[in-house]
């Protein structure tokens, strides 16, 4: 039987593997892209350093809230690149600030920097399906079909990535808190398990998205 | 106790998980779906279209060569018969010329000169909108007559270069081609200062491949397209389903290359050559 530790380390291998290529690539990218890259950059250096801090039986928990804060906004911005003007940016930017001022008090005053942050990954995984399912919708608008978006396909694979995971994990980061803190170790692994899976299905579709990025040159 | 519940609650959230997990890659593989079923549909509306602008293209082009057929037969049938009848009458007239006085004589000779030259004129207008030849003889015997003429006219000499076995080409092409050749020898003798043109028009692989060149100034890349020529060759060479390429370098020459795709049809059993249906190109 393969142990939990084992499991985590492995899951992050595709997260490897994506933040390698990301960086590989990074000038050949179109503006899409590139902002992506910054939050995969953020989500490999939070993943890695998480990954060693639990290696070592030191709570990891400080690093969640900084990636739920610093994630969010990082991801409205490559909506907004992928959207352009179909969406007004104050719309975006606006959720952004909310969502980073909901996450600061939610750190500070409801569940403090070593506690699972549920409520703000469910708020966040909440924003991120909307955007997803409305990237969806757009990329499937005949307008847009007639312009054509460079890297339509690329761009599709991440939205992919992203809906599964927030959508999937959602109910997991809602009960986070409680699963952690108040089940038993046996069961809490079990749920992380499943994270993990969920998490390995996204970074391989972000890996497929940059790997198959437009040949053409960017704009 | 508190144990089983836990349990109980972790049975319950898990394979829920896993079925909104199902339903979020069910959303996904349906919008691939969606969006590839777009794109097919769109790509159908796109060939219906070319399609159809194939098809007003060739009935434009149509339209325009029965008018000018019924003009050429006009022009020759009445207004060539009306002014043959005049020459005649005043032939007659003038053989009277002892009756008549010089001056009038000298007029009669004048309008008997100017009658000729607006029947020659008739002549080669009719022609020149629809050379009789062409629909009696076929394409290669109405260039050779065309070249022959310009060959002695000119200070170009053109050169037709073409198989002795090549079978009978259908109306539209025979027109068409020739139509399109008639532009590009035109365009050789207003604007290239060509001395020599070469022609070749060969049969290949379901294909009718003509190659026209000359030995003039050519002219810039940029240049090519812009003319009403140019416009003209390429709209006959869509409406029938073929392909231009033109290269002209300035003092090199210019260089065309047209390619239309062909069935071939057996009609009394003779060998016809037919255009492609149409097709769409990527």
């Amino acid at each position: 039987m393969i142990s939990l530790k084992t499991i985590v380390i492995l899951s992050h291998l595709p997260i490897l593997a994506t933040v390698v290529l990301a960086a590989l690539r990074y000038r050949q990218l179109s503006k899409a892209l590139q902002v992506f890259s910054w939050f995969i950059f953020l989500s490999g250096a939070i993943q890695f350093t998480s990954l060693w801090l639990c290696l070592v039986s030191i709570n990891n928990m400080p690093l969640l809230h900084i990636y739920v804060a610093a994630g969010f906004p990082c991801l409205a911005w490559f909506y907004k690149t992928v959207l352009g003007n179909f969406i007004n940016s104050r719309i975006v930017w606006g959720a952004a600030l909310l969502f980073l001022l909901f996450s600061i008090v939610n750190s500070l005053f409801i569940q403090n920097i070593f506690r699972f942050n549920s409520n703000a990954l469910a708020v966040e995984s909440i924003l991120i399906i909307i955007l997803a399912l409305f990237t969806f919708i757009f990329f499937l608008n005949h307008t847009m079909m007639e312009q054509g978006i460079q890297d339509i396909k690329s761009l599709t694979w991440i939205n992919s990535g992203l809906f599964i995971y927030y959508l999937s994990c959602l109910m997991i980061f809602y009960f986070g808190d409680t699963i952690l803190f108040r089940f038993s170790k046996d069961l809490s692994r079990h749920t992380w398990v499943y994270h993990s899976f969920f998490s390995t299905v996204m970074y391989i579709c972000f890996f497929a998205g940059l790997w198959k990025r437009s040949k053409t040159p960017r704009l | 106790m508190e144990t089983v519940k836990d349990s109980t609650f972790i049975g319950a959230l898990l394979p829920l998980v896993v079925v909104i997990f199902i339903i979020a890659v069910g959303v996904v593989l349906l919008y691939q779906h969606f969006q590839k079923n777009l794109f097919i549909q769109k790509l159908n509306q796109e060939t219906l279209k070319n399609i159809h602008q194939g098809d007003l293209l060739r009935s434009s082009i149509e339209a325009q060569e029965e008018e000018q057929k019924r003009i050429a037969h006009n022009l020759h049938d009445e207004l060539g018969a009306v002014l043959s009848i005049m020459r005649m009458n005043i032939i007659m007239l003038e053989q009277q010329e002892q009756e008549m006085p010089i001056p009038m004589l000298t007029g009669l000779q004048n309008v008997r000169r100017l009658c000729e030259s607006a029947l020659d004129s008739t002549r080669n207008i009719s022609h020149r909108l629809m050379p009789p030849q062409l629909e009696a003889f076929g394409l290669i015997k109405t260039l050779e007559s065309v070249i022959g003429q310009i060959n002695n006219a000119n200070s170009l000499c053109i050169h037709l270069d073409v198989p002795s076995n090549l079978p009978l080409f259908s109306r539209s092409i025979n027109l068409g081609l020739y139509r399109i050749i008639m532009e590009l020898i035109n365009n050789t003798i207003k604007h290239s200062g060509a001395a020599k043109a070469t022609i070749d028009i060969r049969l290949a692989d379901q294909l009718i491949i003509c190659h026209y060149s000359d030995n003039g100034i050519g002219f810039s890349n940029d240049h090519i397209n812009k003319g009403l020529g140019h416009k003209s060759i390429d709209g006959r060479v869509n409406a029938l389903n073929g392909t231009l390429d033109i290269r002209a370098l300035s003092g090199v020459g210019f260089h065309a290359a047209i390619q239309i795709p062909i069935q071939t049809l057996v009609f009394d059993g003779m060998e016809t050559i037919c255009e492609y249906p149409f097709s769409i190109k990527a």
